[in-house]
């Protein structure tokens, strides 16, 4: 019956071995958030601009003349998908704050991680409930009422220099709904309690957002755009559809690069949060 | 024995805090358990077996791979973490069905898994109940259920009866002795040693991240004959009997009981002082004779004493 000796040795670390099977993750917590119907009530009002939207394009493509007042052309679609931006803030915060912070508190984590999946699967999973439903707001009302416009003005839209529409559409809501999933996933990963990390997100959001307007009213140079993901988002729109507004007349790529640096330290935020243990030192 | 799950010079520490330290040891089929005090490294031990953790220095390899960074061996691996970690707002079928999803089930065989897990921890009859509403015994045997419901060949038991009434603790030591039959390996940790005394002989024990001993409770009390050994007799004349044991030379001490009825001897060769009692006991009318050193408990309090 061995008594051992107690010695030590430096660390060895090793890297985990990964694997994608993050759907299930993202159907069941997708079915629960569906549940609840206030969250499907926020989701049909949030689809009301689209509404809007398709009568403006009937009503142009009838009474061309209130095109003056109302115009109808590859900008719409950008100013659509900028205008769903609040919505999105709306949906991560009720869908969003409690997808990590929810199984922190409960412990759930550790059951999820004691199944064949990997932390990055885990992640994966849970950005998925978040990328869908944002999704759910901007690429699929854009590119239906794209749609929508070419069946009700096919000689305005069905264009070969407008073919850009489409696939700007699709890059602007990805990025957009990216960027907002990714920060509303990390603020959830940084409190056990999902109205904390809720309140958190607004804070965080709305926050660079006061802080930018203060800004710009002093300086007023479009460099202040770089601190609102707003307006980070309104300079891509406006690269992609053309938008011209003097606050996002900053070139795409620094809001672009500035974007990008923010998704890698939310993924650095989860890496170090998702753990089936929480190590306090 | 072939190793199911291997230690090889394993620490795990947070920071200043070593949790495990330096372990070494190896586990096969059958039950194990493993015993310690709270703050031990119990749930270190299990959380690095189920590569919840990685160790800091060494080697935890599970099934013949690293426990850490290997999510395939949850095809194989069936753990119950002693915290609770439920999604409150399922139900016990739901939450089990949830799990087997992930674990890559069909929906048919998802429910069929977890209902015959369901009813192997006899929470069938709940299972459409939320888990919010579940007592603490009920949650405990969900938690073993979700363990369970995609059969793995190792199950690792953090507390698994802690909370539960006498009639289900005994109906889980029985499906732990089950399991452990049927060839699977399990690991169960507890501080109370008497739950995993039921379950098993084969036992690991470990104090302040250090494994103490490990083997059959038989191979630990041989270990243990170096060590004081406490007999409880009880006579209508104590004195006469202490007369006659106190000049034995292996008798470190005697202690009198309340009211004079019970004498305590403690001995370095308890074998010894049982061959020599024959004659005292006749002599003093002993009526009554137990060594607490029978119990689990008493041996691991020598153990962490040694």
């Amino acid at each position: 019956m061995p008594i051992y000796e107690q010695t030590y040795r430096k660390h060895e670390g090793r890297a985990p071995l990964r694997k994608l099977r993050f759907w299930p993750i993202t159907r069941e917590a997708l079915r629960l958030i569906l549940a609840r119907r206030l969250f499907l009530v926020l989701l049909f009002v949030a689809w009301i601009p689209f509404l809007a939207r398709v009568i403006q394009v009937y009503v142009v493509t009838r009474f061309p003349e209130a095109g003056r007042i109302l115009p109808v052309d590859g900008r719409l679609f950008g100013e659509v998908l900028l205008q769903q931006w609040l919505w999105m803030l709306v949906i991560t915060i009720f869908g969003g704050a409690g997808l990590i912070a929810n199984d922190l508190r409960t412990g759930a984590i550790l059951v999820y991680l004691s199944r064949p999946l990997t932390r990055r699967d885990y992640v994966l999973g849970k950005l998925g409930v978040l990328m869908l439903l944002n999704l759910s707001v901007t690429l699929v009302p854009g590119l239906l009422l794209y749609l929508i416009a070419l069946a009700l003005a096919p000689d305005q839209f069905l264009k070969r220099d407008l073919a850009w529409i489409g696939p700007a559409i699709v890059l602007q809501s990805a990025v957009m709904s990216l960027v907002m999933s990714l920060v509303g996933l990390a603020v959830s990963s940084l409190s056990r309690s999902a109205r904390v990390a809720g309140i958190g997100f607004f804070a965080v959001v709305m926050g660079l957002e006061v802080a930018r307007g203060i800004l710009d009213a002093m300086y007023r140079r479009p460099e202040t755009a770089l601190i609102s993901f707003r307006a980070s988002l309104q300079s891509l729109a406006a690269a992609l559809f053309g938008l011209s507004e003097r606050a996002v007349s900053l070139p795409w790529f620094y809001p672009a690069a500035l974007l990008a640096v923010v998704a890698l330290g939310c993924l650095l935020v989860l890496r170090s949060r998702v753990r089936a243990v929480e190590i306090v030192q | 024995m072939s190793a199911t799950l291997e230690f090889v010079r394993a620490s795990r520490w947070y920071g200043q805090v070593i949790a495990l330290n330096d372990v070494t040891t190896a586990i096969g089929p059958g039950v194990t358990g493993l015993l310690g005090p709270n703050g031990a490294g119990k749930s270190t031990f299990l959380k690095l077996a189920a590569g919840q953790l990685a160790p800091s220095q060494g080697e935890v390899k599970m099934l013949g791979k690293p426990a850490w960074g290997s999510p395939e061996i949850f095809h194989r691996v069936g753990l119950c973490p002693e915290a609770d970690a439920f999604w409150e707002q399922l139900t016990g079928l739901q939450f089990l069905v949830g799990l087997l999803r992930l674990t890559g089930y069909d929906e048919a065989e998802c429910r069929q898994r977890a209902e015959n897990a369901l009813h192997q921890v006899a929470l069938l009859d709940a299972k459409d109940r939320k888990i919010g509403g579940y007592s603490k015994g009920m949650r405990q045997r969900v938690k073993l259920a979700q363990a369970l419901a995609h059969e793995p060949e190792v199950l690792l038991l953090d507390e698994p009866v802690s909370g539960m009434d006498p009639v289900n603790r005994r109906r889980v030591v029985e499906l732990v002795r089950r399991l452990g039959r049927e060839g699977k390996t399990v690991v169960v940790s507890s501080h109370i040693l008497h739950e995993v005394e039921a379950m098993t002989r084969r036992v690991l024990l470990i104090h302040n991240g250090r494994i103490l001993a490990e083997g059959d409770v038989r191979e630990i009390r041989d270990l243990m004959d170096e060590h004081p050994h406490t007999v409880a007799l009880r006579a209508r004349d104590t004195r006469a009997l202490a007369r006659a044991v106190v000049g034995l030379p292996h008798v470190i001490s005697l202690t009198f009981g309340a009211e004079g009825e019970w004498l305590t001897v403690q001995t370095a060769k308890p074998d010894e002082l049982y061959g020599s009692l024959a004659e005292a006991a006749e002599q003093a009318g002993v009526t009554e004779m137990y060594s607490p050193d029978e119990n689990l408990e008493s041996v691991f309090r020598y153990l962490v004493a040694g």
